[in-house]
């Protein structure tokens, strides 16, 4: 109850409501299901060789990971786990875009993976140097679609590396640092 | 009758090539007019300044001037021909602190990478049928970090400023007037008048009868 009169005051605002001219533009209707379908065939049909941008993102990546590895005790370590995060973001973005959802899956994990650490401890980058030549082997043998049953077990073989992580080292999770 | 986005112009702002020949083409294919590109943030607002789009479609993650320092200053700078413009943050991340970060800046709608045609329109769909209205604040200006009330939304409204607002007043006087009325319902089941000394054994009633109002 204390606490309620010990907040701050609200700040005022003013609400703006800008003319809609794009709906004036544009009418009213949506699109037709078969403009859809067309634009959605346009997507699964593009023919972009996602290797040689797949390349150059795990480069990015790998530079990230010898970057953590090399670097000394007064290094930020949030910039260098950024500097392996970002690659990794695009591999996830751009992978599932250019028909390599697998790539998109394993990327995921390691965002989930990065996004979640406080410090790229050695072993920690182990685990993204794992992630890093999983992805490569994925590209490299062109492993298009979900990968079927190899592509699972590659998931989860990940996945479970990450998950021993945690168990091992709780202390490096940025949620457990943070709490009360 | 269906959309007709011949007379629209977005702008595309990605430095991946084929991404960016991905979505300019995916845009074509919805019927728009003119898609306008660019490969960073600094070509983007350049050229938003030079044509001033209807929409604009902006990759996070970019070099010199990435998508959210774009976003603001679509949002804040002198030149900007319309702050107002819908802007759509397409990444990869999907993280909500990352959401926050982005809606924090004044993207109006955000894209998650990978996407497909669908989810592109559904996003456009958004901004035309369901626009944000904006805030300006001591520290914020941008799109509503709510989306646009709905008219069958019974509830209250938070914010100081929505006090303003009929609705919000109506809802405040009926509640405040329900619960005067439960007030002196009390006070007459128990014989009492305005100021006396309350006396719970005085109550036929035990705390479980009462409705919190």
């Amino acid at each position: 109850m204390i606490d309620h009169y010990n907040q701050k005051p609200r700040r005022k605002a003013e609400f703006i409501r800008p003319p809609n001219t794009l709906k004036r533009k544009v009418g009213s209707g949506g699109l037709s299901e078969e403009l859809l379908n067309k634009a959605e065939a346009l997507l699964e049909n593009n023919a972009v060789d996602f290797r040689p941008l797949g390349e150059m993102y795990l480069e990015g990546l790998k530079r990230g990971i010898d970057a953590a590895r090399a670097a000394s005790d007064k290094a930020d370590p949030e910039e260098l786990i950024a500097g392996m995060l970002y690659p990794g973001m695009q591999l996830k973005a751009n992978g599932g875009m250019f028909h390599y959802p697998l790539v998109t899956s394993l990327a995921d994990h390691l965002i989930q993976f990065l996004e979640v650490i406080a410090e790229p401890d050695a072993h920690a980058v182990e685990i993204v140097e794992g992630f890093h030549t999983t992805i490569r082997a994925v590209i490299l043998g062109q492993v298009k679609g979900d990968g079927g049953r190899y592509g699972a077990e590659l998931v989860t073989a990940l996945e479970d590396a990450c998950y021993r992580y945690f168990e091992k080292y709780p202390e490096n999770i940025e949620a457990s640092r943070n709490a009360p | 009758m269906s959309y007709d986005f011949h007379s629209i112009s977005i702008e595309v702002v990605e430095d991946n090539l084929p991404m960016l020949e991905l979505a300019k083409s995916l845009l074509l294919t919805f019927g728009v007019g003119n898609v306008i590109t660019a490969r960073d943030g600094e070509e983007g607002f350049r050229k938003f300044c030079e044509s001033n789009p209807d929409i604009v479609l902006v990759d996070w993650m970019m070099k010199p001037m990435d998508g959210i320092s774009l976003t603001r200053l679509i949002r804040t700078h002198v030149s900007s021909p319309n702050q107002y413009v819908p802007v759509i943050l397409m990444t990869g991340f999907s993280q909500k602190r990352r959401v926050i970060q982005a809606r924090d800046s004044g993207v109006t709608e955000f894209l998650v990478k990978p996407f497909n045609a669908r989810d592109l329109y559904r996003r456009i769909y958004q901004i035309i049928e369901r626009p944000r209205q904006f805030v300006r604040s001591e520290d914020f200006f941008g799109p509503d970090r709510r989306r646009t009330r709905r008219d069958d939304y019974q509830g209250p409204f938070r914010r100081e400023g929505d006090f303003m607002n009929p609705e919000t007043a109506r809802f405040r006087l009926e509640e405040r007037r329900q619960a005067q009325t439960k007030a002196e319902e009390i006070l007459t089941n128990a014989g009492l008048k305005k100021g006396d000394k309350f006396d719970e054994s005085l109550l036929s009633y035990g705390p479980d009868d009462i409705d919190m109002v």
